[in-house]
């Protein structure tokens, strides 16, 4: 088994490759013959990388969570498969390639440092932990994939303004549908993110004598659920139209993307296991 | 193949001369029967606001595309008509023509599918005025072939071409569900109405319409299973509307900052699309600033419209390669029509019949009576096969009438499904 883990995991970062420069090709030349192809591609890398996430699970005995290394793979996933899932539900196909290099980029550096890892801390074998990092991973993977949908909606927004009817224009759906794709994941990612937090609050004072509530990355925690939550609720309440939410989706996204910046700089924080 | 086309189009002739030379139906119903007479075996008249054409197979070797255009300005007669205003094809060039016409891509706007139906219905009246059978069939259906798998394999018709589609098309690119939203016309001239129709068309089922004049304002609404609003009163409504179209020939401004922004304030900051396809213009551009209000006007649908034209011509080089290839099929088809294999193949259906039933009796007879049987039957089928036979190889051998050869060939073939050897 440790040697097909191995194969999948060079084999992995060259199908995402794969999958991004088809949806980028056809994004580019829109030929008809890729319209189904390039989906079902990415349905069997899918495919390809949970058995390469279950393989690993089995044979290391811990879920793929114990490095950052592992934990890019478990992210590169949950990117690919929330747009997959979008894909289908909504039948839009162009937004991919925006998508898809996110997951390619993560996969390809876990691909190259990942370690084989039969000897873990055994907190980091908890069932809790597990969903909370996977909850919070697939939280973070939706308001990644709101902030995408976002930045194309700001994109299509300003090239109509001025008159550019360019390649965006064409391939793009309507502004309305980006804001609701962009606010649906949102929602999906806010809601994940919640229960993370949720857990990590009932289970980190049970597992860590010195938790802190004011530790850095529950506060940059906090603070985006925070943007994220006010953005919701001004949105179904206040009937926030357009450029108004995409915004503060945005905002919430900088801030995650900085409070990342700030955990690293406070690795001494007891939320640090690796 | 010996057929001959002439053609005045946008391409060799300005409007006047060929809007003169334009036959109607009626015109064609007095024109085919004369020029069958005189010129043609068959033919086909093509006659639309942007060309006339003429397809046929002469009666005489002798004639030339020349005459066809002295007859048909014989029929109608009009000054200032010189030489060049026509262009002339034989064989190959009248084929290859033909299937650029249906293609879309002689048009005058690229991809313009209308000349595909224009196309078939001139072939069906010239067949319901006998004046053309088997060959120019399978000539027109290529036509066809070639004018469908170039919609359905190329984006030759794809992309708005006029200002008041382009109007539509940037509402689907800012609007989703088109079906729920609202929309108002204000105009009900040709401009205002083609919109109104796309929006319908495009799923928009609430729409008003705003006009001057009442009466039209209430045929179009009619029209498109409207509403109406006051013209006077449209202002005091802006709001109500998630896309407003302009389309009048009014002098000022009929939308200014000041309405828009009250609009908005009472759509709470809901988005609005405002076309202005007038000249001059309707709405007050500057209120393209308001955020969730989306303002174009004549010159920025233009430049989709331009795009999209462009993005057709593109497409040029895909529909010619279909046109070769069913070019193709089709003179491949046509050189299979030899009158020997066909003899050929007649006599040997005709063989196999008299086989299979000789073959059902063969235990059923004496040897003798089977002698007789056979060679009876044989004396029959030469008897039956005689007179075909004969007459297809006295047309073989003809110099003139290749057509009407042809012409049988395809008859024969079809009544009992021959096949040639080489096919």
């Amino acid at each position: 088994m440790l040697q097909t883990i191995h194969t999948l995991n060079v084999i992995l970062p060259f199908l995402y490759l794969v999958a991004f420069s088809v949806y980028l090709y056809d994004f580019m030349k829109e030929k008809r013959v890729l319209t189904n192809s390039k989906r079902i591609f990415l349905f069997i890398t899918l495919i390809i990388h949970v058995l390469y996430l279950v393989f690993r699970t089995i044979e290391f005995n811990h879920p793929p969570i114990t490095s950052k290394f592992e934990i890019y793979s478990v992210l590169a996933f949950a990117l690919v498969f929330s747009y997959f899932i979008l894909e289908l539900l909504t039948d839009i196909r162009w937004t991919g390639y925006y998508i898809i290099i996110f997951s390619l980029i993560f996969q390809a550096i876990s691909s190259i440092y990942i370690v084989d890892n039969y000897e873990v801390k055994e907190i980091l074998r908890s069932r809790l932990l597990g969903i909370h990092v996977i909850s919070a991973i697939l939280g973070y993977a939706g308001l990644t994939i709101s902030a995408v949908h976002g930045l194309l909606f700001l994109k299509l927004y300003k090239d109509i303004k001025l008159n550019k009817f360019g390649l965006l224009f064409k391939r793009l759906p309507s502004l309305e549908i980006l804001e609701k794709l962009s606010f649906y994941s949102a929602v999906i990612g806010f809601v994940l993110l919640t229960i993370a937090i949720k857990i990590g609050v009932i289970w980190l004072p049970s597992a860590f004598p010195d938790y802190s509530y004011l530790d850095p990355k529950l506060l940059a925690t906090a603070t985006i659920w925070l943007v994220y939550g006010t953005g919701i609720i001004f949105k179904i309440y206040a009937k926030w139209y357009g450029k108004k939410f995409i915004i503060f989706s945005l905002t919430g996204f900088s801030l995650a993307l900085i409070s990342l910046l700030i955990t690293k700089i406070f690795e001494s924080s007891f939320h640090t296991f690796y | 193949m010996n057929i001959f086309g002439i053609s005045i189009n946008h391409n060799t002739a300005p409007i006047e001369l060929r809007e003169a030379l334009h036959l109607n139906n009626e015109e064609i119903d007095q024109f085919i029967p004369s020029i069958r007479r005189d010129l043609l075996g068959e033919g086909v008249v093509i006659s639309t606001c942007n060309r006339t054409e003429i397809f046929g197979f002469p009666r005489d070797l002798r004639t030339r595309a020349e005459d066809i255009r002295d007859y048909l300005l014989k029929f109608k007669p009009i000054e200032n008509v010189e030489n060049h205003h026509f262009e002339y094809f034989f064989s190959c060039s009248a084929i290859k023509h033909l299937f650029n016409v249906a293609g879309g891509i002689d048009s005058l706007i690229v991809g313009d599918s209308q000349i595909l139906g224009q196309v078939k219905d001139a072939f069906e009246y010239s067949e319901n005025l006998n004046f053309a059978s088997s060959v120019l069939r399978r000539i027109f259906d290529t036509a066809s072939k070639v004018g469908k798998r170039a919609i359905k394999e190329t984006r030759i018709g794809e992309g708005a071409i006029s200002v008041s589609y382009a109007a539509v098309q940037v509402v689907e690119k800012i609007l989703a569900y088109l079906d729920k939203k609202t929309a108002l016309v204000i105009g009900a001239g040709e401009t205002g109405e083609l919109a109104a129709i796309h929006l319908r068309d495009k799923g928009v089922t609430n729409i008003v319409i705003s006009n001057r004049t009442l009466s039209k304002a209430e045929a179009l609404a009619k029209k498109i299973d409207g509403e109406i609003i006051p013209f006077e009163t449209f202002h005091h409504h802006l709001h109500e509307f998630d896309i407003i179209i302009s389309a009048t020939s009014s002098e000022n401004f009929l939308i200014t900052t000041e309405h828009v922004k009250e609009m908005q304030k009472r759509r709470k900051g809901m988005p609005t699309v405002m076309m202005d396809i007038a000249i001059p213009r309707d709405i007050d551009p500057a209120v393209r600033k308001f955020d969730n209000v989306f303002y174009h006007d004549m010159d920025s649908l233009q430049i989709i419209v331009e795009q999209n034209l462009k993005a057709r011509k593109d497409e040029i080089p895909k529909v010619d390669k279909i046109i070769i290839e069913e070019m193709a099929n089709l003179f491949s088809w046509y050189n299979a029509l030899g009158v020997v294999p066909t003899i050929k193949a007649f006599r040997d259906f005709f063989e196999e019949i008299r086989q299979d039933e000789l073959g059902k009796i063969r235990n059923k007879v004496s040897d003798e009576d089977y002698m007789k049987l056979e060679d009876m039957s044989r004396r029959l089928m030469g008897r039956i096969l005689h007179n075909p036979t004969i007459k297809l190889r006295e047309l073989a051998n003809g110099k003139s009438d290749e057509q009407v050869l042809k012409n049988h060939v395809v008859v024969l073939k079809e009544l009992f499904s021959l096949k040639s050897e080489d096919e």
